[in-house]
Protein backbone atom coordinates (compact mmCIF):
# COMPACT_ATOMS: atom_id res chain seq x y z
CA UNK A 1 0.00 0.00 0.00
CA UNK A 2 1.38 3.38 -1.05
CA UNK A 3 2.29 5.95 1.56
CA UNK A 4 -0.46 8.44 0.66
CA UNK A 5 -3.26 5.94 1.11
CA UNK A 6 -1.67 4.36 4.17
CA UNK A 7 -1.11 7.64 6.05
CA UNK A 8 -4.61 8.82 5.15
CA UNK A 9 -6.11 5.69 6.69
CA UNK A 10 -3.93 5.84 9.80
CA UNK A 11 -4.53 9.55 10.48
CA UNK A 12 -8.25 9.56 9.67
CA UNK A 13 -8.89 6.25 11.36
CA UNK A 14 -9.04 5.19 14.97
CA UNK A 15 -5.77 6.06 16.74
CA UNK A 16 -5.83 2.57 18.31
CA UNK A 17 -5.18 1.08 14.87
CA UNK A 18 -1.88 2.98 14.55
CA UNK A 19 -1.00 1.95 18.13
CA UNK A 20 -1.79 -1.69 17.40
CA UNK A 21 0.49 -1.80 14.36
CA UNK A 22 3.31 0.18 15.99
CA UNK A 23 3.23 -1.94 19.16
CA UNK A 24 3.75 -5.06 17.07
CA UNK A 25 7.05 -3.61 15.83
CA UNK A 26 8.08 -2.08 19.16
CA UNK A 27 7.66 -5.49 20.86
CA UNK A 28 9.82 -7.31 18.30
CA UNK A 29 12.53 -4.92 17.12
CA UNK A 30 14.80 -2.33 18.72
CA UNK A 31 13.42 1.12 17.98
CA UNK A 32 15.78 4.09 18.19
CA UNK A 33 14.26 7.53 18.52
CA UNK A 34 16.16 9.91 16.22
CA UNK A 35 13.91 12.91 16.84
CA UNK A 36 11.52 12.97 19.77
CA UNK A 37 7.99 14.10 18.89
CA UNK A 38 8.03 17.88 18.76
CA UNK A 39 5.73 20.61 17.55
CA UNK A 40 6.24 22.64 14.43
CA UNK A 41 4.39 24.25 11.58
CA UNK A 42 3.46 23.41 8.04
CA UNK A 43 2.82 26.35 5.71
CA UNK A 44 -0.17 25.68 3.49
CA UNK A 45 0.28 26.39 -0.19
CA UNK A 46 -3.04 26.94 -1.90
CA UNK A 47 -4.25 27.44 -5.45
CA UNK A 48 -6.96 30.07 -5.74
CA UNK A 49 -9.69 29.39 -8.26
CA UNK A 50 -9.94 32.87 -9.80
CA UNK A 51 -6.62 33.26 -11.62
CA UNK A 52 -5.31 29.80 -10.62
CA UNK A 53 -2.28 31.30 -8.88
CA UNK A 54 -0.58 30.05 -5.72
CA UNK A 55 -0.56 31.77 -2.33
CA UNK A 56 0.04 30.89 1.31
CA UNK A 57 -3.16 30.36 3.28
CA UNK A 58 -1.50 30.14 6.71
CA UNK A 59 0.12 27.56 8.91
CA UNK A 60 -1.07 24.45 10.68
CA UNK A 61 0.28 22.98 13.93
CA UNK A 62 1.85 19.54 13.57
CA UNK A 63 3.81 17.02 15.62
CA UNK A 64 6.77 15.30 13.96
CA UNK A 65 8.85 12.34 15.08
CA UNK A 66 11.67 10.31 13.52
CA UNK A 67 12.72 6.79 14.51
CA UNK A 68 14.93 3.98 13.24
CA UNK A 69 13.69 0.39 13.09
CA UNK A 70 16.21 -2.27 12.06
CA UNK A 71 18.52 0.61 11.12
CA UNK A 72 16.01 2.13 8.72
CA UNK A 73 14.57 5.62 9.17
CA UNK A 74 10.87 6.42 9.40
CA UNK A 75 8.97 9.64 9.95
CA UNK A 76 5.60 10.36 11.52
CA UNK A 77 3.86 13.71 11.03
CA UNK A 78 0.35 14.50 12.18
CA UNK A 79 -1.81 17.57 12.65
CA UNK A 80 -2.10 19.07 16.18
CA UNK A 81 -0.17 18.19 19.32
CA UNK A 82 -0.21 14.38 19.20
CA UNK A 83 3.19 13.07 20.33
CA UNK A 84 2.10 9.45 20.79
CA UNK A 85 0.41 9.30 17.40
CA UNK A 86 3.45 10.87 15.67
CA UNK A 87 5.68 8.24 17.29
CA UNK A 88 3.44 5.38 16.20
CA UNK A 89 3.28 6.74 12.64
CA UNK A 90 7.07 7.00 12.56
CA UNK A 91 7.46 3.38 13.70
CA UNK A 92 4.99 2.17 11.06
CA UNK A 93 6.72 4.23 8.37
CA UNK A 94 10.12 2.81 9.31
CA UNK A 95 8.69 -0.74 9.27
CA UNK A 96 7.44 -0.20 5.71
CA UNK A 97 10.75 1.39 4.66
CA UNK A 98 12.60 -1.62 6.10
CA UNK A 99 10.26 -4.00 4.27
CA UNK A 100 9.50 -5.94 7.46
CA UNK A 101 7.35 -9.06 7.04
CA UNK A 102 4.77 -7.74 9.53
CA UNK A 103 3.74 -5.01 7.09
CA UNK A 104 2.36 -7.55 4.61
CA UNK A 105 -0.45 -8.66 6.89
CA UNK A 106 -1.25 -5.04 7.82
CA UNK A 107 -2.84 -4.58 4.40
CA UNK A 108 -6.04 -6.31 5.54
CA UNK A 109 -6.25 -4.28 8.77
CA UNK A 110 -5.75 -1.03 6.87
CA UNK A 111 -8.33 -1.87 4.22
CA UNK A 112 -10.87 -2.66 6.96
CA UNK A 113 -10.09 0.65 8.67
CA UNK A 114 -10.48 2.43 5.34
CA UNK A 115 -13.95 0.90 4.94
CA UNK A 116 -14.95 2.23 8.37
CA UNK A 117 -13.68 5.70 7.43
CA UNK A 118 -15.56 5.67 4.12
CA UNK A 119 -18.73 4.49 5.88
CA UNK A 120 -18.42 7.23 8.48
CA UNK A 121 -17.88 9.91 5.83
CA UNK A 122 -20.76 8.55 3.76
CA UNK A 123 -23.03 8.72 6.80
CA UNK A 124 -21.99 12.32 7.40
CA UNK A 125 -22.72 13.17 3.76
CA UNK A 126 -26.10 11.48 3.92
CA UNK A 127 -26.94 13.46 7.03
CA UNK A 128 -25.80 16.72 5.40
CA UNK A 129 -27.84 16.05 2.30
CA UNK A 130 -30.95 16.42 4.42
CA UNK A 131 -30.17 20.15 4.18
CA UNK A 132 -30.16 20.11 0.37
CA UNK A 133 -32.80 22.45 -1.02
CA UNK A 134 -35.56 21.07 -3.19
CA UNK A 135 -36.87 24.09 -5.04
CA UNK A 136 -40.40 24.06 -6.28
CA UNK A 137 -39.74 25.37 -9.76
CA UNK A 138 -42.18 28.06 -10.87
CA UNK A 139 -40.35 28.93 -14.11
CA UNK A 140 -37.21 27.95 -15.98
CA UNK A 141 -35.20 31.05 -14.97
CA UNK A 142 -32.12 30.87 -12.82
CA UNK A 143 -30.97 27.36 -13.60
CA UNK A 144 -27.30 26.93 -14.31
CA UNK A 145 -28.22 23.86 -16.34
CA UNK A 146 -30.73 25.79 -18.41
CA UNK A 147 -28.55 28.81 -18.97
CA UNK A 148 -25.21 27.17 -19.54
CA UNK B 1 12.84 71.99 31.26
CA UNK B 2 15.34 69.11 31.20
CA UNK B 3 14.59 65.43 30.62
CA UNK B 4 14.68 63.14 33.64
CA UNK B 5 15.03 59.39 33.22
CA UNK B 6 12.75 57.53 35.61
CA UNK B 7 12.08 53.95 36.53
CA UNK B 8 9.59 52.28 38.78
CA UNK B 9 6.26 50.60 38.77
CA UNK B 10 7.61 47.02 39.01
CA UNK B 11 5.64 46.25 42.17
CA UNK B 12 2.52 47.89 40.74
CA UNK B 13 2.84 45.85 37.52
CA UNK B 14 3.18 42.61 39.48
CA UNK B 15 0.06 43.49 41.46
CA UNK B 16 -1.76 44.42 38.23
CA UNK B 17 -1.00 40.98 36.79
CA UNK B 18 -2.36 39.37 39.97
CA UNK B 19 -5.44 41.58 39.65
CA UNK B 20 -5.94 40.38 36.07
CA UNK B 21 -5.79 36.77 37.26
CA UNK B 22 -8.22 37.60 40.05
CA UNK B 23 -10.70 39.08 37.55
CA UNK B 24 -10.60 35.80 35.59
CA UNK B 25 -11.01 33.59 38.66
CA UNK B 26 -12.99 35.64 41.19
CA UNK B 27 -16.32 33.90 40.50
CA UNK B 28 -14.62 30.55 41.20
CA UNK B 29 -15.74 29.11 37.89
CA UNK B 30 -13.46 27.13 35.62
CA UNK B 31 -14.16 26.74 31.93
CA UNK B 32 -12.38 23.74 30.41
CA UNK B 33 -10.41 24.22 27.19
CA UNK B 34 -12.32 21.25 25.80
CA UNK B 35 -15.60 23.04 26.59
CA UNK B 36 -14.43 26.14 24.71
CA UNK B 37 -13.36 23.92 21.81
CA UNK B 38 -16.78 22.29 21.67
CA UNK B 39 -18.99 25.30 22.35
CA UNK B 40 -17.27 28.35 20.82
CA UNK B 41 -16.85 27.28 17.22
CA UNK B 42 -17.31 30.78 15.76
CA UNK B 43 -14.75 32.44 18.01
CA UNK B 44 -12.23 29.63 17.51
CA UNK B 45 -12.56 29.95 13.73
CA UNK B 46 -12.00 33.69 13.96
CA UNK B 47 -8.91 33.35 16.16
CA UNK B 48 -7.37 30.64 13.95
CA UNK B 49 -7.96 32.78 10.88
CA UNK B 50 -6.60 36.03 12.33
CA UNK B 51 -3.81 34.21 14.13
CA UNK B 52 -2.94 32.51 10.83
CA UNK B 53 -2.45 29.22 12.66
CA UNK B 54 -4.82 26.28 12.28
CA UNK B 55 -5.14 24.60 15.66
CA UNK B 56 -8.47 24.38 17.46
CA UNK B 57 -6.70 23.34 20.68
CA UNK B 58 -4.38 26.35 20.75
CA UNK B 59 -7.17 28.74 19.76
CA UNK B 60 -9.34 27.42 22.61
CA UNK B 61 -6.47 27.81 25.08
CA UNK B 62 -5.82 31.36 23.88
CA UNK B 63 -9.51 32.21 24.26
CA UNK B 64 -9.47 30.92 27.84
CA UNK B 65 -6.33 32.87 28.71
CA UNK B 66 -7.65 36.02 27.04
CA UNK B 67 -11.06 35.68 28.73
CA UNK B 68 -12.73 35.68 25.32
CA UNK B 69 -11.03 38.84 24.10
CA UNK B 70 -10.40 38.16 20.37
CA UNK B 71 -7.55 40.65 19.86
CA UNK B 72 -5.67 39.31 22.89
CA UNK B 73 -6.25 35.69 21.84
CA UNK B 74 -5.01 36.43 18.31
CA UNK B 75 -1.92 38.13 19.74
CA UNK B 76 -1.20 35.05 21.90
CA UNK B 77 -1.53 32.74 18.89
CA UNK B 78 0.72 34.88 16.70
CA UNK B 79 3.30 35.12 19.49
CA UNK B 80 3.31 31.35 20.04
CA UNK B 81 3.47 30.69 16.31
CA UNK B 82 6.64 32.76 16.12
CA UNK B 83 8.38 30.35 18.54
CA UNK B 84 7.73 27.25 16.44
CA UNK B 85 9.93 26.04 13.59
CA UNK B 86 8.38 25.80 10.15
CA UNK B 87 9.10 22.20 9.31
CA UNK B 88 7.53 21.80 5.88
CA UNK B 89 5.44 23.32 3.14
CA UNK B 90 2.30 21.51 2.04
CA UNK B 91 1.77 20.17 -1.43
CA UNK B 92 -0.48 22.52 -3.37
CA UNK B 93 -4.00 22.37 -1.95
CA UNK B 94 -6.67 22.48 -4.62
CA UNK B 95 -10.04 23.82 -3.43
CA UNK B 96 -11.77 21.39 -5.81
CA UNK B 97 -10.75 18.60 -3.41
CA UNK B 98 -13.00 20.03 -0.70
CA UNK B 99 -15.24 17.65 1.23
CA UNK B 100 -18.21 20.00 1.16
CA UNK B 101 -20.42 20.55 4.23
CA UNK B 102 -22.26 23.62 3.00
CA UNK B 103 -22.57 25.06 -0.46
CA UNK B 104 -24.84 27.78 -1.76
CA UNK B 105 -25.04 30.02 -4.80
CA UNK B 106 -26.75 33.40 -4.95
CA UNK B 107 -26.36 33.42 -8.73
CA UNK B 108 -28.18 30.23 -9.72
CA UNK B 109 -31.05 28.39 -8.14
CA UNK B 110 -30.22 24.99 -9.61
CA UNK B 111 -26.57 24.04 -9.52
CA UNK B 112 -25.09 20.59 -10.14
CA UNK B 113 -25.06 18.84 -6.77
CA UNK B 114 -27.67 21.23 -5.40
CA UNK B 115 -27.67 23.93 -2.78
CA UNK B 116 -26.64 22.38 0.52
CA UNK B 117 -27.45 24.61 3.45
CA UNK B 118 -25.39 22.71 6.02
CA UNK B 119 -25.20 24.50 9.37
CA UNK B 120 -25.66 28.26 9.42
CA UNK B 121 -27.41 31.00 11.41
CA UNK B 122 -28.89 32.52 8.23
CA UNK B 123 -32.08 30.49 8.54
CA UNK B 124 -32.75 31.11 12.22
CA UNK B 125 -34.75 33.80 13.94
CA UNK B 126 -32.35 36.11 15.71
CA UNK B 127 -34.27 35.83 18.98
CA UNK B 128 -32.56 35.14 22.28
CA UNK B 129 -33.26 31.57 23.36
CA UNK B 130 -33.86 31.78 27.10
CA UNK B 131 -34.14 27.98 27.30
CA UNK B 132 -30.35 27.85 26.99
CA UNK B 133 -30.13 29.11 30.58
CA UNK B 134 -31.34 25.67 31.65
CA UNK B 135 -29.73 23.41 29.06
CA UNK B 136 -28.64 20.10 30.53
CA UNK B 137 -26.63 17.13 29.33
CA UNK B 138 -29.48 14.61 29.45
CA UNK B 139 -31.64 16.75 27.16
CA UNK B 140 -28.71 17.32 24.82
CA UNK B 141 -28.03 13.56 24.54
CA UNK B 142 -31.67 12.83 23.89
CA UNK B 143 -31.78 15.46 21.13
CA UNK B 144 -28.56 14.19 19.51
CA UNK B 145 -29.81 10.59 19.52
CA UNK B 146 -33.05 11.68 17.93
CA UNK B 147 -31.29 13.81 15.31
CA UNK B 148 -28.63 11.31 14.34
CA UNK B 149 -31.16 8.49 14.36
CA UNK B 150 -33.44 10.16 11.82
CA UNK B 151 -33.66 8.20 8.53
CA UNK B 152 -31.53 10.09 6.04
CA UNK B 153 -31.68 10.80 2.33
CA UNK B 154 -30.17 7.86 0.49
CA UNK B 155 -27.25 9.35 -1.40
CA UNK B 156 -24.23 7.25 -0.46
CA UNK B 157 -22.82 7.24 -3.96
CA UNK B 158 -21.83 10.92 -3.64
CA UNK B 159 -18.11 11.53 -2.94
CA UNK B 160 -18.66 14.87 -1.23
CA UNK B 161 -16.82 16.69 -4.01
CA UNK B 162 -18.93 19.00 -6.15
CA UNK B 163 -18.32 20.76 -9.47
CA UNK B 164 -17.66 24.49 -9.27
CA UNK B 165 -20.19 26.97 -10.57
CA UNK B 166 -17.46 29.19 -12.05
CA UNK B 167 -16.08 26.28 -14.06
CA UNK B 168 -19.46 25.94 -15.74
CA UNK B 169 -19.40 29.65 -16.56
CA UNK B 170 -15.85 29.27 -17.86
CA UNK B 171 -16.98 26.51 -20.19
CA UNK B 172 -19.58 28.89 -21.60
CA UNK B 173 -16.93 31.61 -22.12
CA UNK B 174 -18.63 33.99 -19.69
CA UNK B 175 -15.51 34.01 -17.51
CA UNK B 176 -11.99 34.18 -18.94
CA UNK B 177 -10.15 30.86 -18.95
CA UNK B 178 -7.18 30.63 -16.59
CA UNK B 179 -4.33 28.13 -16.75
CA UNK B 180 -2.52 26.98 -13.60
CA UNK B 181 0.24 29.43 -12.70
CA UNK B 182 2.86 27.64 -10.60
CA UNK B 183 4.93 30.71 -9.76
CA UNK B 184 6.13 30.25 -6.16
CA UNK B 185 4.12 32.51 -3.85
CA UNK B 186 5.75 35.16 -1.69
CA UNK B 187 5.37 34.90 2.06
CA UNK B 188 4.50 38.08 3.95
CA UNK B 189 5.60 36.48 7.23
CA UNK B 190 9.13 36.11 5.90
CA UNK B 191 9.55 39.16 3.71
CA UNK B 192 8.18 42.69 4.19
CA UNK B 193 5.84 43.78 1.45
CA UNK B 194 6.65 46.50 -1.05
CA UNK B 195 4.12 48.25 -3.23
CA UNK B 196 2.83 47.30 -5.69
CA UNK B 197 2.26 43.90 -4.10
CA UNK B 198 1.87 40.54 -5.81
CA UNK B 199 -1.40 38.64 -5.84
CA UNK B 200 -0.01 36.01 -3.46
CA UNK B 201 0.91 38.69 -0.92
CA UNK B 202 -2.51 40.34 -1.16
CA UNK B 203 -4.40 37.09 -0.65
CA UNK B 204 -2.23 36.08 2.31
CA UNK B 205 -2.75 39.44 4.04
CA UNK B 206 -6.49 39.44 3.33
CA UNK B 207 -7.05 35.90 4.64
CA UNK B 208 -5.30 36.68 7.95
CA UNK B 209 -6.97 40.08 8.24
CA UNK B 210 -9.10 41.07 11.21
CA UNK B 211 -12.69 39.97 10.56
CA UNK B 212 -14.23 43.32 11.45
CA UNK B 213 -11.73 45.33 9.42
CA UNK B 214 -12.07 43.13 6.32
CA UNK B 215 -15.86 43.26 6.63
CA UNK B 216 -15.92 47.06 7.11
CA UNK B 217 -13.76 47.72 4.06
CA UNK B 218 -15.67 45.16 1.98
CA UNK B 219 -18.88 46.91 2.99
CA UNK B 220 -17.40 50.31 2.07
CA UNK B 221 -16.51 48.92 -1.36
CA UNK B 222 -20.10 47.85 -1.99
CA UNK B 223 -21.72 50.91 -0.41
CA UNK B 224 -20.03 53.46 -2.59
CA UNK B 225 -16.23 53.28 -2.72
CA UNK B 226 -15.77 50.39 -5.10
CA UNK B 227 -17.60 47.79 -7.17
CA UNK B 228 -21.34 48.15 -7.40
CA UNK B 229 -22.81 44.83 -6.29
CA UNK B 230 -21.06 41.50 -6.52
CA UNK B 231 -23.05 38.28 -6.74
CA UNK B 232 -21.90 35.30 -4.71
CA UNK B 233 -21.38 32.73 -7.46
CA UNK B 234 -20.59 30.08 -4.90
CA UNK B 235 -19.93 29.89 -1.17
CA UNK B 236 -18.56 26.69 0.27
CA UNK B 237 -17.68 25.49 3.73
CA UNK B 238 -15.86 22.22 4.00
CA UNK B 239 -12.67 20.30 4.65
CA UNK B 240 -9.50 20.27 2.56
CA UNK B 241 -6.94 17.47 2.91
CA UNK B 242 -3.34 18.48 3.63
CA UNK B 243 -0.42 16.49 2.24
CA UNK B 244 3.32 17.08 2.28
CA UNK B 245 6.06 15.54 0.17
CA UNK B 246 7.75 12.65 1.96
CA UNK B 247 10.55 14.49 3.77
CA UNK B 248 13.26 11.86 4.18
CA UNK B 249 13.59 10.69 0.60
CA UNK B 250 13.19 13.96 -1.35
CA UNK B 251 10.22 12.34 -2.98
CA UNK B 252 7.61 14.48 -4.68
CA UNK B 253 5.33 11.91 -6.29
CA UNK B 254 1.64 12.09 -5.48
CA UNK B 255 1.38 8.49 -4.24
CA UNK B 256 4.33 8.95 -1.90
CA UNK B 257 2.83 12.01 -0.22
CA UNK B 258 2.15 12.05 3.52
CA UNK B 259 -1.35 12.88 4.75
CA UNK B 260 -1.19 14.98 7.91
CA UNK B 261 -4.84 15.96 8.43
CA UNK B 262 -7.52 18.31 7.15
CA UNK B 263 -8.52 21.92 7.59
CA UNK B 264 -11.96 23.49 7.52
CA UNK B 265 -12.27 26.59 5.35
CA UNK B 266 -14.88 28.94 3.94
CA UNK B 267 -14.36 29.73 0.26
CA UNK B 268 -16.18 32.32 -1.82
CA UNK B 269 -16.15 33.17 -5.50
CA UNK B 270 -17.97 36.44 -6.20
CA UNK B 271 -18.98 37.38 -9.71
CA UNK B 272 -18.47 40.97 -10.77
CA UNK B 273 -19.50 42.13 -14.27
CA UNK B 274 -16.87 44.18 -16.09
CA UNK B 275 -16.88 45.87 -19.48
CA UNK B 276 -13.98 44.69 -21.66
CA UNK B 277 -12.75 46.59 -24.72
CA UNK B 278 -12.57 44.33 -27.77
CA UNK B 279 -11.42 44.88 -31.35
CA UNK B 280 -12.83 47.81 -33.35
CA UNK B 281 -13.96 49.55 -30.17
CA UNK B 282 -16.51 46.84 -29.50
CA UNK B 283 -17.37 46.38 -25.86
CA UNK B 284 -18.23 43.12 -24.16
CA UNK B 285 -19.35 42.36 -20.63
CA UNK B 286 -17.44 39.60 -18.88
CA UNK B 287 -17.57 38.36 -15.33
CA UNK B 288 -14.51 38.77 -13.09
CA UNK B 289 -14.06 36.62 -10.02
CA UNK B 290 -13.33 38.00 -6.58
CA UNK B 291 -11.76 35.30 -4.42
CA UNK B 292 -12.13 34.91 -0.66
CA UNK B 293 -11.06 32.14 1.69
CA UNK B 294 -10.38 31.82 5.39
CA UNK B 295 -9.94 29.20 8.10
CA UNK B 296 -13.09 27.79 9.66
CA UNK B 297 -16.62 28.93 8.98
CA UNK B 298 -16.50 32.71 8.68
CA UNK B 299 -18.72 33.55 5.72
CA UNK B 300 -18.93 37.31 6.14
CA UNK B 301 -15.15 37.60 6.15
CA UNK B 302 -14.71 35.35 3.11
CA UNK B 303 -17.32 37.31 1.12
CA UNK B 304 -15.78 40.65 2.13
CA UNK B 305 -12.35 39.30 1.17
CA UNK B 306 -13.65 38.37 -2.27
CA UNK B 307 -14.90 41.93 -2.72
CA UNK B 308 -11.58 43.44 -1.63
CA UNK B 309 -9.63 40.99 -3.79
CA UNK B 310 -11.45 42.28 -6.84
CA UNK B 311 -11.01 45.91 -5.76
CA UNK B 312 -7.25 45.47 -5.32
CA UNK B 313 -6.96 43.94 -8.78
CA UNK B 314 -8.11 47.35 -10.06
CA UNK B 315 -5.61 49.58 -8.31
CA UNK B 316 -5.89 52.26 -11.03
CA UNK B 317 -9.26 53.34 -9.62
CA UNK B 318 -8.90 56.31 -7.29
CA UNK B 319 -10.72 55.13 -4.17
CA UNK B 320 -9.54 54.00 -0.71
CA UNK B 321 -10.69 50.40 -1.18
CA UNK B 322 -8.76 50.16 -4.46
CA UNK B 323 -5.62 51.49 -2.74
CA UNK B 324 -3.61 48.46 -1.65
CA UNK B 325 -1.54 50.42 0.85
CA UNK B 326 -4.73 51.67 2.52
CA UNK B 327 -6.36 48.23 2.65
CA UNK B 328 -3.43 45.90 3.30
CA UNK B 329 -1.65 48.00 5.92
CA UNK B 330 -4.72 48.49 8.09
CA UNK B 331 -6.52 45.15 8.31
CA UNK B 332 -4.03 43.13 10.35
CA UNK B 333 -5.35 42.58 13.87
CA UNK B 334 -2.01 42.50 15.67
CA UNK B 335 -0.56 45.48 13.82
CA UNK B 336 -3.67 47.63 14.20
CA UNK B 337 -4.43 46.81 17.84
CA UNK B 338 -0.73 46.94 18.69
CA UNK B 339 -0.33 50.43 17.33
CA UNK B 340 -3.51 51.71 18.92
CA UNK B 341 -2.56 50.07 22.24
CA UNK B 342 0.87 51.66 22.24
CA UNK B 343 -0.91 54.96 22.89
CA UNK B 344 -1.43 53.68 26.46
CA UNK B 345 2.31 53.45 27.04
CA UNK B 346 4.11 56.32 28.79
CA UNK B 347 4.67 59.24 26.43
CA UNK B 348 5.89 61.48 29.25
CA UNK B 349 8.85 62.95 27.38
CA UNK B 350 7.13 63.55 24.04
CA UNK B 351 4.05 64.93 25.77
CA UNK B 352 6.17 67.26 27.94
CA UNK B 353 7.75 68.56 24.75
CA UNK B 354 4.28 69.23 23.28
CA UNK B 355 3.22 70.84 26.56
CA UNK B 356 6.24 73.15 26.48
CA UNK B 357 5.33 74.21 22.96
CA UNK B 358 1.73 74.93 23.99
CA UNK B 359 2.90 76.94 27.03
CA UNK B 360 5.32 78.96 24.92
CA UNK B 361 2.57 79.73 22.40
CA UNK B 362 0.26 80.83 25.21
CA UNK B 363 3.03 83.04 26.71
CA UNK B 364 3.69 84.71 23.35
CA UNK B 365 -0.03 85.39 22.95
CA UNK B 366 -0.15 87.00 26.41
CA UNK B 367 2.95 89.09 25.74
CA UNK B 368 1.52 90.34 22.45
Amino acid sequence: MKRKRRTTILVKGNEQTAKLLADEIINKYPVTTIQKPDNGLIMLKMRESSQKKLFYLGEVLVTECKVQVAGVLGVGIVQDDKPEMAYHLAVIDAAYNAGLAETEKWERILVEEEKRILDREANERVSLLKTRVNFETMDAQGSVNDEI
Amino acid sequence: MGYVAVKGGTAAIEESIKRLRYERLKDEKVIEVETIKSCMRGLIDQIMSEGSLYSRDLAALAIKQAEGNPEEATFLIRAYRSTLPRKHYSRTIDPEDMRVERRISAAFKDIPGGQILGADYDYTHRLLDFDLYNENLADIREWINKYTGTPAVDCRQSSGKLPKVIDLLRTEGLIAQAANDDTEPQDVTRESIRFPTTRSQRLQILTRGETGAVTALGYAAIRGYGILHPTVGELRVGYLPVYIDYPIANSNTDEDAVYIGEIQVTEVESLIPEVKEKKMGRKEIEFCIGYGICYGQNETKAIAMSVLDNCLEKSHINSPVHNEEFVLMHIDCVEATGFISHLKLPHYVTFQSKLDSVRKTKRWEEEE
